[in-house]
């Protein structure tokens, strides 16, 4: 066995905001740049490795868990696009069971079989479902698990308010040795104060922005061929923004604690940004009026 | 502004609201209440819970305390899902459901009761729509979500009680019967002796005139008593605090009113008192007078050869005592201690935990022991601060008495008092039935106290 240390890379953000389609993309780049991928989707959808499959549905780790009580861990890993190893936890029916237990219980399976070690990965990446409700959802950035966590947010209040409940997650966690924050993956960044939002954001909370992802139609019909832009439009300009932001990942390495805001400083940092938001709007009425 | 409906209060939390890590325990978890199931005739519990949760309660309440077998239905009787990993994930309920069809098909009881462990509670399986399905094919299930982090078995009871009265005896407009009463007390298996204490509380009540639900016990005619629950005249809760929830809740449902008496009768002081209460309150006065005057004579024939013994006996009687147990038995063994054998109170503890709102009624329960004498109880869990309390008590000279648990045996030797073991756990002690109550309980407690003490040396 190789002495090389994998890269475990955590992938959190408010639910819908394109963590997957963010993930799978970067983990299509680092395949294709030759690097061996685990992309572990930690969401009981279990649709993360959709677009690495051609839009397929792979039977879950607890799928199998349901079934009998020991798994070997091997029949729920499946080659994706690039010879990205696709996982996923899976979990139970909305509205019955423990889905953050799921979350740990498949985590564990794959540590506890030292499927990382064996397939010599270079990278795993996984991919968490929105907020951190509960412990299980937590379990990536704990001790052991992930080193790097990323956020993917948009300008949208609730997504950040997301993102900062992460931070707290990060910031209780990492006096226990675990995840810290590499930074924010801005997502849907189509006009400059956008940019302007999710810039203050990270400037207030002591992180960076990794990457501004904008919103693009490339994404949206790869997408419906059950593709990854890499795969789909490997030429589009859209697949060099996830391309770079592979590479940001890739050559990432020191994470730091972010310092997340209590709910008062988020009210008033948010309210500052909706007077803000007002006037923008006013100045460009005045124009067009004026126009 | 942010207002809330009411205003939160200052200061520190009561003793009751706060928690904290105890040791040498003297209750099981809310699921010990699989045994207040156990404990009707012909019914059986079902436990869906973890491994080890139903053993750990029927072990603890049973077998080291007073080795008294799990019953015909409960003990290591009593089916269980045995959850693990996979009903945490995937929820439980198919387990259930499973569970509870076997169970009709091979166990033969007149009701099931199905009590919830921390797993399917925690984890929101919907026990109730499965147990619903059962009910609606007419079988005989209920269900109680008793899991062990909603508080101990007493809280456990009376939500099994509930569960009983709502899913299997149902809504009743019809007559109601005068003088039949239906009796809420001790703790069934918590209270080491509650056998033969049911036993001996239904015959004071059958003798001033009464008929009885007792609906625990082997004294109990089963379901059939639970069943007639609605047609009582009254719900007669004999205890400081158990029992109360339960009947207020029948006051809403039937409409039947209740008589709360504290003290459990030792004695022939206190059970005159009581009947005397309970008589004028079920409107039998006349038949009373009658049986405890005959029950009087007896009771103080023995005393009498007794008091040759108490004032003669020259190698050291105690003068004072402690007590630690549950509510009922603390204070119905005090005032007996204090009324009826002359002794002192050196230190009094209440160990089952009653809700914060029954305290202040409990303790001023404690302060009028005799016309003479006034109590201080205190709200203990903790053997490691019930201990430090008994040891820095004051007996005087005398050899200190000790009614507790086996948790005080070596304190008791500590002190060189003398122990009797009268509250959980019980693991010195054999008890069938026994009892302690009543006019020929309290005849035996007097033996084995003083059987205790004279052997003390031997
Ligand atoms: N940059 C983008 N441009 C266009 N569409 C995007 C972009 N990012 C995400 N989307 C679209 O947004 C939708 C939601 O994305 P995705 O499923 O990746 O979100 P998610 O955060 O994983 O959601 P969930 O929390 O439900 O798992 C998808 O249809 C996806 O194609
Ligand atoms: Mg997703």
């Amino acid at each position: 066995m190789s002495a090389k240390k994998t890269k475990q890379i955590a992938i959190y953000g408010k639910g819908g905001i394109g963590k997957s389609t963010t993930t799978s993309n970067i983990s299509a780049a680092l395949a294709d740049a030759g690097y061996k991928v685990m992309q572990f989707g930690c969401d009981p959808k279990a649709d993360s490795t959709n677009t690495l499959r051609g839009g397929e549905y792979i039977p879950s780790v607890l799928d199998l868990l349901s079934e009998k009580r020991r798994v070997d861990a091997h029949e729920a890993i499946f080659l994706g696009f690039g010879g990205i190893y696709c996982v996923e936890a899976g979990g139970p029916a909305p509205g019955v069971g423990c889905a953050g237990r799921g979350i740990i219980t498949a985590v564990e399976l794959l540590k506890q079989q030292r499927i990382f070690e064996e397939l010599d990965l270079d990278y795993v990446i996984y991919d968490v479902l929105g907020d951190v409700v509960c412990g299980g959802f937590a379990v990536p950035i704990r001790e052991g698990i992930a080193e790097h966590v990323f956020t993917v947010s948009s300008a949208d209040f609730m997504a950040i308010y997301a993102a900062n409940n992460l931070f707290k997650g990060i910031e209780k966690y990492s006096n226990s040795g675990g995840a810290l924050l590499g930074g924010i993956i801005a997502n849907s960044m189509n006009t400059d104060f956008h940019r302007e939002i999710i810039d203050d954001f990270a400037a207030r909370t002591k992180t960076q922005i990794v990457q501004y992802v904008p919103r693009s139609l490339t994404v949206t019909q790869a997408e419906l061929q059950g593709k990854t832009t890499i795969e789909a439009a490997p030429d589009s300009a859209q697949a060099d923004v996830y391309r770079a932001l592979a590479k940001r990942i890739a050559e990432h390495t020191d994470s730091k604690v972010p310092t997340a805001l209590n709910p008062k400083e988020l009210r008033e940092w948010s309210a500052g940004w909706a007077d803000q938001l007002i006037e923008i709007e006013r100045a460009s009425e005045r124009a067009r009026v004026a126009a | 502004m942010v207002v809330a409906l009411k205003e939160r209060g200052d200061g520190l939390p009561g003793a009751a609201e706060q928690s904290g890590p105890i040791e040498q325990l003297r209750y099981a978890c809310s699921m010990g209440a699989m045994q207040t199931a156990a404990a009707i005739p012909r019914v059986i519990p079902i436990t869906h819970c973890g491994p080890g949760c139903s053993d750990k309660q029927h072990n603890a309440l049973t077998a080291a305390n007073g080795y008294q077998g799990g019953g015909w239905g409960g003990g290591g009787v009593a089916p269980s899902s045995n959850a693990t990993q996979r009903e945490v994930i995937f929820g439980g309920t198919d387990r259930l459901e499973e569970l509870i069809e076997a169970t009709l098909k091979i166990l033969d009881a007149d009701l099931f009761v199905v009590v919830t462990g921390c797993i399917p509670d925690l984890v929101g399986d919907d026990v109730g729509s499965v147990v619903r399905g059962f009910q609606s094919r007419g079988a005989p299930v209920v269900y109680a979500e008793t899991g062990g982090f909603r508080g101990n078995n007493f809280t456990g009871h009376e939500i099994v009680a509930r569960a009983i009265i709502d899913q299997f005896v149902g809504a009743y407009d019809g007559e109601r019967e005068p003088g039949l009463v239906n009796l809420w007390s001790l703790l069934p298996y918590q209270n080491t002796f509650w056998r033969g204490d049911l036993g001996e509380i239904k015959r004071l009540l059958e003798g001033i005139g009464l008929r009885v639900n007792l609906l625990f016990g082997p004294d109990s005619g089963g379901i059939a008593e639970w069943k007639a629950i609605p047609r009582a005249q009254f719900n007669l809760v004999l205890s400081p605090w158990l029992g109360l929830e339960t009947a207020a809740h029948l006051q809403e449902k039937y409409g039947q009113p209740f008589l709360h008496i504290p003290l459990i009768p030792v004695g022939a002081k206190a059970a005159g008192e009581v009947l005397r209460e309970i008589a004028a309150f079920a409107g039998v006065s006349e038949r009373a007078e009658a049986f405890i005057a005959a029950e009087e004579r007896t009771y103080y024939t023995y005393i009498e050869a007794f008091s040759e013994f108490y004032s003669q006996y020259r190698w050291g009687l105690p003068a004072r005592f402690a007590i630690a147990a549950d509510a009922a038995y603390a204070l119905a063994l005090s005032k007996f201690a204090v009324r009826q054998l002359g002794l002192l109170p050196a230190r009094l503890i209440v160990t089952d935990n009653p809700p914060g709102e029954y305290r202040d009624a409990i303790a001023a329960e404690f302060r009028a022991l005799d016309h003479d004498t006034e109590g201080t109880v205190e709200f203990l869990e903790d053997s490691y601060l019930i201990h430090q309390q008994i040891r820095s008590a004051a007996f005087g000279h005398k050899p200190p008495l000790i009614l507790g648990s086996t948790w005080e045996r070596d304190l008791a030797k500590e002190l060189k008092g003398v122990l009797m073991e009268i509250a959980f756990p019980a693991s010195y002690e054999v008890v069938l039935t026994r009892s302690n109550v009543g006019y020929r309980g309290a005849i035996t407690l007097l033996e084995r106290i003083y059987s205790t003490t004279v052997s003390r040396t031997a």
